[in-house]
Formats: C-alpha cells, structure tokens, sequence
C-alpha cells in the first residue's frame, strides 16, 4: 500500500514537473542571441467573452511576427492578487516585454514599476495604472463610446422619451465612463429622461429580472442603455416576453463577432446599435514588435469605436471574425 | 446561570399550556418572514406585485438557484455541504447549449444528458468525501475549481446562443422547442412557465422521497448521529455518495432552465450560485450541523430570497442596500427558526 502511494506520489511529482518545464521555455536561453523574443502576457479574466477575444486576436496577430514567441496567457481570474504575483512571474523568467490588462489599477501599478525597474518594456492593454512608468498605453475611450450611444440616443428619440440604463458592476471603470458619457450626450434634449437605473453586474441573466421589474413598474419605456450587449439583451428577453419589443429601443455596447454576440444582435434587429469597443489586440502586436526592435512608439495609443448598424453588421463581422483562423 | 432553578410546580400545567400554543406558533415561523414580504409587497406595489405575471417572473428568475437548493438540503441534511453546485449547473448548462448547438438534439434528449453529467461530478464529490475521507466542504470546494475550469475550457471561455436560426433565418425546429425550459415568454401548453413548474415538481417529489422513503429516513439519520445510524444498519457511505450524486443530478437538472432562461450559455453561470442555495435552505430551517430540515422550508427560504428582490427592486431600493438587507434577512430568518426562540424571548434562557 505505502509502495503504491509512494509510487503515485512520484509519477505525480514527475508530471507536474514535466509541466512546468514544458511551459517555461527558458526565455534567459534565448535572450543572449536576440534571434527570438519572449512576451508575456497578464490578463485579468479569460472568462468574459470580450476578453477571450482579445486574448485570440493578440495570439493571432503576433503570430505574423515568427521572432516573437508569446508564453502561456496568464489569467489572473479576477483577482488583483493573482494579478500581481503573475506579473512577478514573467519578472522573474526575464521575459524580454511585457503586455498587462490590469484588474484594478491601484493594485497592478506597484507591480508595473517593478517590471519597470527591472527594465522590462510594459504594454499596458485596456485599462490603466497609476503610473507613468510604462512604455505604452492602448485602449479605448469608454467616455468616447458612451457620448455616441447618448448621440444614437438622441437620434433615436428626436421627441425625448423615457430612458433605462443597466449598468457594469458599478466600481468599475468603464462602468463609471459609459455612463458618464451617455448622460453627457442626451442632456442635449432635456425631454430625454433616466427614469431608472441599475446594476447588473455585465450579466444578461441580472438584466432580465431587473427589465422585468421595470416594466411592471413603468408605463412607457422607449430605450435601453445596456453597458454591454449581453445585459442589453437581456433586457430584450424581457421586452420581448411582455409583448414590448417592437416599441422599444436597445443600445449595446461591446460587439463582439461571435455567434452570440452584439453584432449578430443587431443583425437580427434585437438591437438598434452596438459600439465596437477594440480590443487593442493588433496594436499591442504592433507596438511590441516595434519595441522588441528598438523603434519609437507613442506612449498613449486611444482606439477609436465603430457604430454597428444593421447596414454595416454583416461586413463587420467578417472583419473581425477570427474563428477558424487560429 | 450557576443557580440550579427547580421549576415551581404549581405553575407546572399552565407553563405546558404555553409551551403548547408557542410550539405551534413556532411551527408557523418559518412562514412569518414569507408572511411579512408578501405583506410590503402588496402594501407597497399592490396590483403590481401581486399579479401572476410578476410573481411567475419572480419565482422563475429564482427556479433554478432553487432547484440547486433542493439538492443542497439535501446534503446538508446528512451534515455535509455541497459547495459546486453553482460550478455544475454552470457546465450543465453549458452542455445544453453545445448539445443544441452542436448535434440539435431533441430537448427531452438533452434533459437527460445534462442530469448525467452533473451525476457523474455530483458522484465524485460523493466518493471523496465517503472514500478518500475528505471533508464535504474541502472536496465540493475543489470541484467547483475544476468544474468551472473543464466549463471554460470546453466553451472556450465564450457563451453559446440557443435561439439558433436554420438556413431560412427561422429558429430551427430543436432550438424553437428549446425555449420552452424558460426563455421568458414561452410558456407549456400557453400558460405555464416551466421553471416554476419544474421548480415545484422537485420540491414535491424530494418532499415525498425524504418523509415517505426508508432512503429518506436514513439522510436523517446519517445526519442526526452517523455512529448510531452506522450501529442500526444504515449503510452510511451510501447514503452520503446518494445525496451527492442527486444534488449533482438536480444541477445537472437546472441546467438547461438556466441556459434557456438567458437565451444563451455563458461560462460563468452559476458563479455564487451555491451561496443563494444554500442561503435559502438555512433561511428555510435547515441546520449546518445536519439532521434538521425539510424541503417545504427549503422552497419558503426560496421564495423569500427571491420575493424580497422583487418587492426591493419594484421599491426602486438602491442594490446597496439591497445587499445589506438581504444580509440581514438571512440573520433575522435563522433567529425566527430557533426552536428555543420563544423561551429565549420570555426570559427563561437554557444555558
């Protein structure tokens, strides 16, 4: 019995090790000669879908450059923590750049200096850190997207209207900027009214109870800022279960090219528009071959949005569907 | 505390008197806090919270955390606790989407395929538990990782849309049928919403199989005092691995509900379903220390969670202090079950 378990104790020992030795391609090794370079990457939840995406298109667009070998993409699931210590990780193997999509910026900022300080080009994707001690910033203007969803707004209801907003989990950042930037476009028409806003957590199964609550509470709703398409959709569900969704109005935002994602929604006209929020994948391939070969870069790189509407959703989507191409 | 009381014996028939009319009363607890929510939401709301459309909505956006719950109490009840049930409803229902997706299977196909799969990893948790001797909660903690992993892995970390169109841009004929399990809006036969239904139906059939069934008497008694049941004849280990793999069974049960009822599998669902589970089994009288609970207490704990939300949320209740007093339900709940609250309450504490 003991023999089993010893024997047990060190296949699993063997394994493990053989693991760890098959995902840590000694990027010290390489890093005499030049001829290849090691990039890591820090992501903080591979489990939203816009996430998964960006993690498929940077796997894809650094495959063009056959010198640059990008590690295991670390999921920090979330947690500022995980995070951090990932970061140390590629710190520690000497990876020759780094990309981080920061959690929360408080947390990751001590972590980027460090790299910093230990001369590691940084890319910092998505959002922020409160630092200036990076090589790059690419992301997107969440206040930009929010004033075109208020601007669509206030196309959609030239007579005003009653308006609901599901927001993102309310301490985070891009949930506090679509808003701010919705409000902002529609105080163009004063008749244009928030008669109701909640959080539902980027989840479209929140947003259904929620628009189902509302439209039991409220006579007339003509428009449904969503943050993001699923909880728009959600709310569609709802509409749609009431017998209301011809007479009302939804805005997503994200729109991302998969199956069950914003532009198919607006395809199908559940959706009036989604704004594209880039992803940033084909940038940060971009700037870190750029920097991985001694070229300049510009330190802040704003991605603009693109307006899905039924005219261009179809041509969008095979744009930036990546299915099937990896 | 330290004086021995000798309780007066004259007042010995009147203090019986009261204890009986307390006893009952205290039988009818666990109905006070449904009493009182039902009694603001129609003090508050009126007709708009007291109408079929918005109770249906209510208790079906709630069904399937309840169906988890049922099959929580269950393994609560044999002094255990079931932390992956969340995880497992979150890859049953990632299954019934890829089945619909994937192969258009029949919806009474994919029924029974997810209630295996969420079996087999409801068997596993059963097995380290009894077999392995790992604590329930270390064991069901360590499947809820693995089984949200092997979730996104298989998804690829994307959710998966049942409203699935055919060449002819209608839905197809599987996906249409589909949409019954809960998409809101279809209803069987045009009238009734089949999470609620499948929701109650559990509750009765578990209801029946604990008060009815040798199995039944034997979760109380696992529960109650393994030793003395192990000494009477109670296959213990088989007990313990039956609880586990039905709690698995029913999440693999709510699992198409969940996926119908947002159109859409996504690789967190679930997550901290298995708080609201088991919050709503403890609200409902059951007690983490095993042997105490029903599945009647289970659908009131049930119905006040998700009452509650509605007559806050139709309240326009801020989700600040929607939180904070959903805390505090869950105190003032526990507080109203105690056997001894009625004592408690007259002075006459037990120490």
């Amino acid at each position: 019995m003991n023999k089993t378990i010893t024997t047990i104790t060190v296949a699993l020992c063997a394994a493990l090790a053989a693991a760890c030795a098959s995902k840590a391609p000694a990027p010290s090794a390489s890093s005499g000669d030049k001829s290849t370079f090691v990039v890591g990457y820090s992501q903080s939840n591979n489990a939203e879908p816009y996430r998964a995406q960006l993690n498929l298109q940077l796997q894809h667009y650094l495959k063009k450059y056959p010198d640059i070998e990008l590690l295991p993409i670390a999921d920090a699931r979330q947690s500022s923590a995980t995070q951090v210590s990932q970061v140390q990780n590629f710190i520690t193997q000497k990876v020759d750049a780094l990309i981080v999509s920061p959690t929360e910026p408080a947390p990751l900022t001590a972590a980027v200096e460090q790299a910093c300080a230990a001369k590691i080009p940084v890319i910092v994707l998505d959002r922020t850190v409160n630092t200036d001690c990076y090589t790059a910033f690419i992301g997107g203007d969440n206040v930009l997207i929010g004033k075109k969803a208020g601007e669509e707004a206030l196309r959609l209801l030239p007579d005003g209207g009653n308006v609901v907003e599901l927001r993102g989990i309310m301490s985070n950042q891009p949930q506090i900027d679509r808003d701010k930037g919705f409000r902002e476009a529609i105080a163009a028409n004063p008749t244009i009214k928030i008669i109701a806003d909640r959080e539902a957590k980027w989840l479209k199964e929140q947003a259904t109870p929620i628009m189902q609550q509302w439209l039991a509470q409220h006579e007339k709703i003509d428009l449904v800022y969503g943050h993001n398409d699923p909880m728009a959709l959600g709310a569609y569900l709802a509409a749609k279960a009431a017998g209301k969704a011809d007479s009302i109005k939804f805005i997503g935002i994200d729109g991302l090219a998969i199956p069950d994602g914003g532009i198919r929604a607006v395809q199908l006209g559940q959706l009036s528009a989604t704004f594209i929020y880039p992803t940033g994948a084909q940038e940060a391939a971009e700037t870190v071959n750029k920097i991985l070969h001694g070229q300049p870069v510009e330190k802040q790189q704003v991605l603009g949005t693109t307006q899905v509407t039924k005219d261009n959703a179809a041509e969008l989507y095979k744009q930036y569907d990546l299915s099937g191409q990896n | 505390m330290t004086a021995v009381r000798t309780p007066p014996p004259v007042k010995a028939r009147g203090e019986n008197r009261m204890r009986r009319t307390l006893s009952a009363l205290g039988a009818a607890q666990a109905y006070i806090g449904l009493v009182l929510i039902l009694a603001v939401g129609i003090a508050t709301k009126g007709e708009i919270f007291l109408n079929e459309t918005n109770l249906t909505n209510a208790v079906g956006a709630f069904a399937s955390r309840g169906i988890l719950a049922v099959g929580v109490t269950l393994v609560i009840l044999t002094g255990g606790i079931d932390l992956s049930v969340g995880s497992l409803l979150g890859i049953a229902s990632m299954t019934a989407a890829m089945m619909l997706a994937r192969f258009s299977l029949e919806p009474w196909q994919i029924v029974p395929i997810c209630m295996v799969v969420g079996a087999f990893f409801g068997f596993l948790n059963g097995a380290g538990t009894t077999w392995l001797r790992i604590q329930s909660f270390v064991m069901t903690l360590a499947m809820l990782s693995v089984v949200r992993g092997l979730d996104r892995q298989v998804s690829d970390n994307v959710s998966v849309g049942t409203q699935i169109a055919g060449p002819d841009g209608k839905l197809t004929p599987q996906a249409e049928a589909f949409q019954v399990f809960g998409t809101p809006g279809h209803n069987l036969f045009d009238r009734i919403y089949y999470p609620v239904l499948a929701f109650i139906v559990v509750c009765i059939v578990f209801h029946l199989i604990l008060t009815k069934t040798r199995f039944g008497r034997h979760v109380y008694a696992v529960g109650g005092n393994p030793t003395a049941a192990r000494l009477s004849g109670v296959n213990v280990t088989a007990v313990t691995i039956a609880v586990f793999t039905l709690s698995g069974m029913l999440a693999g049960f709510a699992g198409p509900i969940d996926a119908a009822y947002s159109a859409s599998a996504d690789p967190q669902a679930g997550q901290s379903y298995e708080l609201d589970a088991i919050a709503a089994a403890v609200i409902g009288g059951a007690s983490l220390a095993g042997g105490k609970g029903t599945i009647a207490g289970t659908f009131v704990g049930a119905l006040i969670l998700t009452l509650l939300d509605n007559v806050l949320g139709l309240n326009a209740v801020s989700d600040n202090w929607q939180l904070v007093i959903k805390g505090l339900i869950v105190v003032v709940a526990v507080v109203l079950q105690r056997p001894d609250l009625f004592t408690f309450l007259r002075g006459g504490s037990r120490s």
